[in-house]
Order: structure tokens, then sequence, then C-alpha cells
């Protein structure tokens, strides 16, 4: 066996094979040069392969700045980010959830091409870190083989669908979100109208409007489950909220509409992505988010926008076909419920119990919550609990926003020996949910734009306040902690209790690492609101900082009142009074430890920080459309080497459809993907009017199309392989000519 | 089999319980990026001593990660080669050998604590799973081929034992040899 790609061609569906080709396609012509690096670094992202810190080539060591030479030299693979550099790869799954094998396979993939560690993310992806970007095409070949795909996992487009862990099985849900979370997720996947927007797209699901869950008004896009009366029947819908959002500047989202049928949701998401292509921010990233388009029109404009939409939208049998398919969508418990039974508990069971067991709307059964540290669990604890799973609950995995993984339809009876058997693998852990469970974003251990370490001081005020979980009182143990290493708000520490993100201070001739400390964020009622800033406190001094705060809220608390509430009565002048001797800067000379970082022994600096990649690129949808017809015709330049003239011709004509569909969607989106379809309408719009003819060839290269389309090759020869090659590469050549003479501009 | 693996790594653990604490390996590994003190492009360190039974600590670069170990209930240094392997399996599995003895010993002499590594054994794995399956037949086949390898190295064949049969894991064997590792090799001496 040669190759991944060869071993798992009839494992993985054809779609993924031409997705995951032409990316690896695309990573030869940027390295041959022949790819703009801007179209290749948003096609990258596009497949989740971030960048990651250091990827310019600096990295302060403490002392100096050291260039990091890799061997592929100046070779980029987006804009100051070297080829060779360690990257990020991000993989979505879809509202978390996850079987037994698709577990072990990203197992496998943690332990072979990154450094055996899985992360799990605030939106219920996966992120390997210090990946090569020449190992990301067999990787993602053998997500796909398990049913995974990184297809938008990041870049302008709509990232990972979450949803709430508990779905399905919680008390309090309208009705389980979850078929729906995975019916949008297959219909606006490599959808054509969520390729062309300005910046990225958040969606969320929830059960219900009390609790966290899906966190809907954060989000761009918010899906709140709802039931009504009609007619004497239940009805099931959906609260549609738009334009939430956290990053600098948090927006909460707006209702869009109060009650929408399931079969009309996918149109509505759909008309709400064309709206957002149309009109949303494409030049400036810091204003192209969903939040500030609707800020600008209003919401009532916004929805009469996205309404004349809808009544434009082309009749697409998917938008109810997915639904229909996850009808039968079921979890079926993999064990009968039956209550404990009176069996031996372990210690520090009750404990557990507490903390991470949530008795499940269905008698008898329980979700489990399996608390990772800072997100990370191993390859080698993937395995077991995969193991574990197959055991007690079959493939009943999700993971969590909170970046914990549960097992749901445990049986009550298991609960013991589920118990014993997550500590016997360091997953068995108590209290996940309180105030040691710590939300953290990657920070300034890998992240591009991280200020400070977050997951450093994660760690630091996990291990203390774990010393003393037992002895905090109810009111301090249910506190939320959420931390970012900037202000984007990766962490979402808006929506926390006590929140932290990164920022720097100077004194003297150095730079201190801080934390701008937010409070009384609300976690509940799906994000409901967000916190206040009060100050910013040097990263080694929030650890007292925090146990003055929680301190005197125990202290002066009125009965029942909640931080949040508390935080308001104390006023933001209090607060900042009481946290102000914590603000004091050392000199170095006084105390040098305050100019280090949390699990950072080097003196503290941002010298070498990069340009993040969260954004994207902001690409037209022509340079990426185009750029797909460009690797196409690589992959036929590959099948004439390999002397497969049969594959070089399909490639060839491929790669001229392609073209000419770059072109078309440029004035018309909705060309569809049908070959005739696309040369008519190429014919009428851009031949029979010659905005493609060249000044001296004339028609000459939109006619190498005309012709392959109504006539299949008579001989399938290296002769004719040859002069079709170069025949779509003029035409290929054409069509950006004509583009840039009609539009102006490629990369914008 | 012949084919060189993806990435190899070999693991040298230490001849006691280990006294020193991950959090000690963190300044350690900065200093030797600051230093240069181990060869290769050391670009980061990385911490996961909060992952019970993980990979400890890990310094980042671009050929080879060198890793404060803790897989298995072990301590020790783990050299992880990623890229420029040579395409004899001899040859990759000396260059392993001396990154891990390069590294090991710069560790014995920089930590706080006294610390000593077991230089008679060392564990190989293969971080391949299409070239290595960590299937029964693949790995007697692999054994045959790293008891050779070995032998060129410690001068005679060491005993190995494969460290798991699910096929799940990497294939990888403990190795025990009658002679130290630091005997058997010259002064490290790693290609970039």
């Amino acid at each position: 066996m040669t190759s991944w790609k060869e071993r798992l061609k009839d494992e993985i569906p054809l779609e993924m094979t031409k997705l995951i080709d032409t990316y690896e396609a695309q990573m030869s012509l940027r390295r041959q040069g022949k790819m703009d690096e801007k179209v290749f670094a948003e096609a990258r992202l596009r497949k989740g392969v971030y960048g990651q810190r250091y990827d310019n080539g600096q990295r302060h060591d403490g002392i100096r700045a050291q260039a990091l030479a890799y061997p592929s030299g100046d070779i980029v693979k987006g804009t100051d980010t070297l080829w060779d550099a360690p990257g990020m790869q991000r993989i979505k799954i879809p509202y978390g959830g996850l079987s037994a094998r698709q577990l072990e396979t990203l197992s496998e993939l943690a332990d072979e091409y990154a450094d055996g560690i899985l992360h799990i993310t605030t939106r219920q992806d996966i992120q390997l870190h210090y990946v090569h970007i020449d190992d990301t095409p067999d990787l993602m070949r053998r997500l796909a083989a398990v049913g995974i795909t990184t297809q938008e996992a990041c870049g302008n487009s709509v990232r990972n669908i979450t949803a709430c862990s508990l779905a399905g099985v919680c008390h309090d849900e309208a009705f389980d979100v979850s078929p729906y979370a995975d019916a949008m997720t297959q219909f606006l996947l490599a959808h054509d109208d969520v390729q062309d927007f300005g910046r990225k797209f958040k969606v969320a699901f929830s059960g219900c409007a009390g609790h966290a869950c899906g966190l809907v008004h954060m989000h761009d896009l918010g899906l709140l489950a709802q039931t009504r009366e009609a007619a004497g029947e239940l009805q099931k819908g959906f609260t549609v909220f738009v334009g939430g959002g956290l990053g600098t500047v948090p927006h909460q989202a707006k209702i869009l509409a109060e009650f929408v049928a399931p079969e009309d949701l996918l149109p509505l998401t759909q008309a709400i992505a064309r709206v957002f292509a149309r009109l949303g921010e494409k030049k400036n990233r810091n204003r192209a988010r969903l939040k500030f388009l609707v800020a600008k029109l209003g919401i009532d404009e916004f929805r009469g926008l996205v309404e004349a939409e809808l009544e434009s939208l082309p009749q697409d049998p998917r938008h109810t076909a997915y639904l229909d398919d996850d009808a039968d969508l079921a979890y079926a418990p993999a064990k009968a419920g039956l209550r404990l039974n009176g069996a031996p508990l372990p210690t520090g069971f009750a404990d557990w119990y507490r903390s991470n067991v949530y008795r499940q709307a269905q008698p008898g059964y329980s979700v489990v919550t399996l608390h990772s540290p800072l997100g990370d669990f191993t390859a080698q604890q993937g395995f077991a609990l995969a193991d574990i799973a197959r055991k007690y609950v079959g493939d009943n995995i999700r993971l969590t926003v909170e970046q914990n993984i549960v097992l749901r339809w445990v049986a009550d009876a298991d609960l013991p020996a589920l118990c014993r058997d997550l500590r016997k693998i360091g997953l068995g852990g108590a209290h996940a949910g309180t105030i040691v469970d710590i939300t953290t974003c990657p920070g300034t251990d890998t992240c591009k734009l991280g200020i400070a370490s977050s997951r450093g001081l994660t760690a630091e005020l996990r291990a203390r306040l774990i010393e003393r979980i037992n002895l905090l009182p109810d009111a301090v143990r249910e506190l939320k902690i959420k931390v970012s290493g900037c202000f984007n708000s990766c962490g979402q520490h808006h929506v926390a209790d006590i929140g932290f993100f990164g920022n720097s201070r100077r004194s003297g001739n150095h730079k201190l690492p801080h934390f701008q400390v937010v409070l009384g964020g609300q976690w509940q009622q799906n994000a409901g609101s967000y916190g206040l800033a009060v100050g910013a406190v040097p990263a080694k001094a929030v650890p007292e900082a925090l146990a003055a705060l929680t301190e005197r809220y125990v202290a002066e608390r009125a009965k029942d009142e909640n931080f949040q509430r508390w935080v308001k009565r104390l006023g933001r002048k209090e607060i900042k009074t009481m946290l102000k001797p914590f603000m004091q800067l050392p000199t170095f000379e006084e105390n040098a430890d305050f100019f280090s970082d949390w699990g950072d022994s080097r003196v503290y600096t941002i010298d070498d920080i990069g340009v993040g990649e969260c954004a994207g690129e902001v690409v037209s949808l022509f340079s990426m459309e185009i750029s797909k017809a460009e690797s196409t015709h690589f992959e036929a330049l590959l099948a004439l080497d390999d002397g497969d003239y049969r594959r070089a011709d399909e490639r060839a004509y491929r790669a001229m459809l392609l073209a000419a569909r770059a072109l078309v969607r440029t004035k018309f989106l909705d060309v569809g993907d049908d070959s005739d379809r696309i040369v008519n309408e190429f014919r009428q719009r851009f031949y029979d009017t010659e905005l493609v003819y060249d000044r001296f060839a004339k028609g000459k290269f939109a006619r190498y199309l005309f012709k392959r389309h109504t006539q299949a090759p008579t001989r399938l020869d290296e002769d004719y392989a040859h002069q079709i090659i170069d025949e779509t590469q003029l035409f290929i050549d054409n069509i950006h000519s004509a583009e840039q003479r009609i539009n102006g501009v490629i990369v914008g | 089999m012949t084919t060189v693996p993806k990435r190899l790594a070999v693991k040298l653990s230490l001849a006691r319980a280990p006294q020193l604490q991950p959090a000690h390996i963190v300044p350690i590994f900065q200093r030797w990026i600051q230093q240069r003190t181990v060869p290769g492009m050391l670009i980061d360190v990385i911490d996961y001593k909060h992952v019970p039974n993980g990979p400890g600590v890990l310094l980042i670069a671009d050929e080879a990660d060198y890793g404060w170990d803790l897989v298995g209930g072990r301590a020790g240094l783990r050299y992880i080669r990623k890229r420029a392997l040579p395409e004899d399996l001899s040859a990759a599995l000396r260059l392993c050998c001396a990154g891990a003895l390069a590294a090991a010993q710069a560790l014995e002499a920089e930590a706080p604590d006294d610390i000593a590594f077991d230089y008679h054994a060392l564990e190989v794995s293969y971080l391949d799973r299409l070239r290595y399956p960590n299937e029964a037949q693949a790995a007697a086949a692999a054994q045959a081929l790293l008891a050779t390898a070995l032998q060129e190295i410690f001068g005679a064949k060491p005993r190995l034992q494969r460290l798991h049969d699910d096929p799940r894991y990497l294939l990888a064997f403990r190795c025990v040899a009658g002679r130290s590792l630091a005997d058997s090799m010259p002064a490290p001496a790693l290609a970039g």
C-alpha cells in the first residue's frame, strides 16, 4: 500500500475526495509559486489549516529574537506564514457528536501528525497542533473515511454548527435540536451561497431559553427551539436570532423571526447568507461580521431584505431533504436504563455524582461529564475512552462548548463502574462545571494573536482552586471563569461570571503580561448578558485578585444574590478600588517574576507576535472559484504525466467548466453545477457580448470550451491530452483577463 | 519491509522513580532554545503536565521534537524524528538514538535534582500506521529488522518486546541491551 489516498479510495465519499484532491493540487501550485499566496491562504483556512505562533520565522527566546530558518526557505502558505512552520488543524465536529470509531481516528491522527494531544474548542471542534501542512491532505482523507470533514472549519465561511450537548436528553428543552443542527450542517457545507462572506459566520442551536445551552445570543445566527399549539396540534419551530457575537465589541443578537417552522429553516438561512454575502463588509475585516451589518441596517430593514431574498430564492429539494433524512436520526441507548441498585460506590463518588452527572429526561439514564483540563486529552485516553464508550453508551459521545466530553445514555446502574473506569484513564475527576473547570483559548501557547498566556493562567488558577475546592462555599464553587489570551474572545470571557483577557502594560523599559478583568457576564439564558471590564491586573497578581473578589462576594452578598447582581450592586468604581492594590506595577528590579508570564520562564515580550488568521483572508469569490479551476488543471497535468489520458481529458474539461462558472458567478450566483447550463450562461453573458474576447485572438479561447463541451474526444492519446491541457491553460488565462477587464480587481 | 517510517521515536526512561517535576522542565527546555544546547531548529516549548500520563513537556523543533514524556506512566526523554529521516532504517534509528542520548545527557547535567537514565533500555515507536501497522505479521517483520539495526548499535542483539498488541496503538518495542547506549555510540552528533 503506497499511500493513504490509495488505501482509502473506496471509503471516502466522492465529493470529499474531490475537495481534498483540489486542496492538494492547490498546495502543489502554491509551492511552485503558481497560486497567489492570499488566495491559497483562504483556500487553506477553509480546510481548517491554520497558522500558528512563530510561523513568521521569528521567535523571541527571552534574550533575543531568533530567526527560524525553515528548510523550504521563503515559500509561504499565506502572508508572512512560512510553509514549513508547524500549524494547527481544526476539525469540525457538528454539534459535538462523535462515534467511538471517530474518536479513535482522531486519536490516531493526534499521535501520528501532531503532538499527541487532542484539544477541544469552545465551538465543539477538535484541534491538533504542531501539524506540518504537507501532512494535512492525508489527515483529511483519514478523517473523511470515518465521516468527518475539516471543510470550512476556518476562513470566511460557516464554522462548526454548535448545539447544546444535552439536546435530546434534557428536562427543559422544547425538543431535540440535534437533527436540525445536522441538517443545517449538511445543507450549508460547501454551499455556493456561503463562499463569499467577508468574515466567518457562526450558527448555534439551543433547546431551551433558560440555560446556557447553545448560547444563541452570541451567534451570527441563533436558533432557539419553541413549540406552539395550532389547530389543536403541537408544532415545532424556532425563534431565529441574528447579529450576535463576542469579539472585541460584543453584540447581543436580535430576533429576526419569532417562530419559523422546521421546513422553512434552511431557506431562511440561505436567504440570510445571501444578504450577508451581498451587503456585508468585505474590505475592513474588523467590521465584516454579520453583527455590524445588522447594527448598521437595523433589524427591521435587515428582516425586510431577508424576506425579499426569500421571495426570489430558487426552489431547492435540499431545503427539506436533509430534514427527511434526519427524521430517524435516533440516539439509541446501548443498554437498558436501570437505576442505581445499591452496588458498592467508589470513594468520592458522591462528589463526582454531584458535579459530573446529570439525570436525563429518560428515566434510568444519566449524562456523565468528563472534565478535560484546559480542553486537552491524549491519544491514549482517546483510545481508552472509545472502549469505555462502547462498553457503556455506544456512540453517544459529545464534546461541549466548555471544552469537556459527555457520555450520554449511561444506565444509572453503571455509574459506579463507569466512574472507576474513567478514573483509570485520568478522566474521572470531579468538579466539572465548577469554578475549577475553567474555559481557555490557546493564547500565547500557539495562537498568533495571543498577548498573554491564557493557558498558563488557567493551569495556575486551576491548581490553586482545586486544592481548596472542598472549602469553597457553593456560591463560589458555581462561578464560571473563562480566559482569553487577547481581546478576541475565543475563551468567551464576556459571558463568564469572572472573565479575563490578555493585554500588556509597561513598567520602566519592560512590558508585563496583564489580564483585563471582566465581571458579571451571564452564561445562563443562552449567554444572556455580557460582563463589564473593570481594569487590568498583572498576570502574576491575578490569583490574589481573584481570591479577594470571591472572598468579598461571599462576605457581602445578600441572601440568594448571585454574582451578576452583586457586581451590579457594587458598581464598577467600587470594584476597581478593590482591585487597585493588585494593579500596582513593580519595577523589574523589585520583582522580576512579574515580567514573565505563567508557565514561561522567558522575560515577557510580544515582539514576535504574528498576524492572526482567525479572520481569514478577504478574497473575492472569483479568486476562490478560479483557483479551483487552476488546481483541476494541475490534476490534468498530473494525469498526463501518469499516462492516464482519459483522466487528463476529463480534468481539463472540468477545469474549463469551473473557470467559466467562476466568471458566470460574478454576475449570476445561481448558475449551479450543470455543465449545459454553465456553458449556456457563459455563452450568452460573456461570449455573445464579446466580453471575453481577447484583443487579438477574439473569441478563440472561449471556443475551446464550446468544442470540448459538444464533442467528446475521438482519440485519447498523449498528443490529444497535451493539446486540451494547453487549451485549458489558455482558456483559464482568458477568463482571468476578462474578469480583470470587467470587474477591475481580483483580490479584494 | 525496509521502508523508513514517516516518523520514528526513541525514548529513554529514568533509571529510578522520577524526582524531577515536569514544571522544572519548561525553563530547561527554554534555556536549550536560548543556548542551542541540542541540535536542530528549536522552535517552542509546550507544557502538557496537566494531562495525566501524557506527552508532558515538549520542545518542538523542525526536524525532531524532544519530550519529557510521561506516556504509559514511565517518565523519560523521548526524541521524535519528524523530518529528514535517512532512507536507511539503521541510519534512521542511529540518528534517533543519538538524539535521545544527547538530550538525556544534557538533561542529566542540568536538572536540579539528581536524575539518571537507564541507557540499557529504550522504546522505539513507529509513527506511521500506513507502513508500520501494529498487526502481528507486520510487527514480526519490523521486529526482525529492528533487532538487526540495534545489533549494529549495541554490538549484540537486544531483547525486544512489543509494547501493545492493540492495533490502534503505534507499533512500538521495548528494547533491552546488554550494553549501555552511552557506551555504544560515539559522542552524540546529530544531523541537523
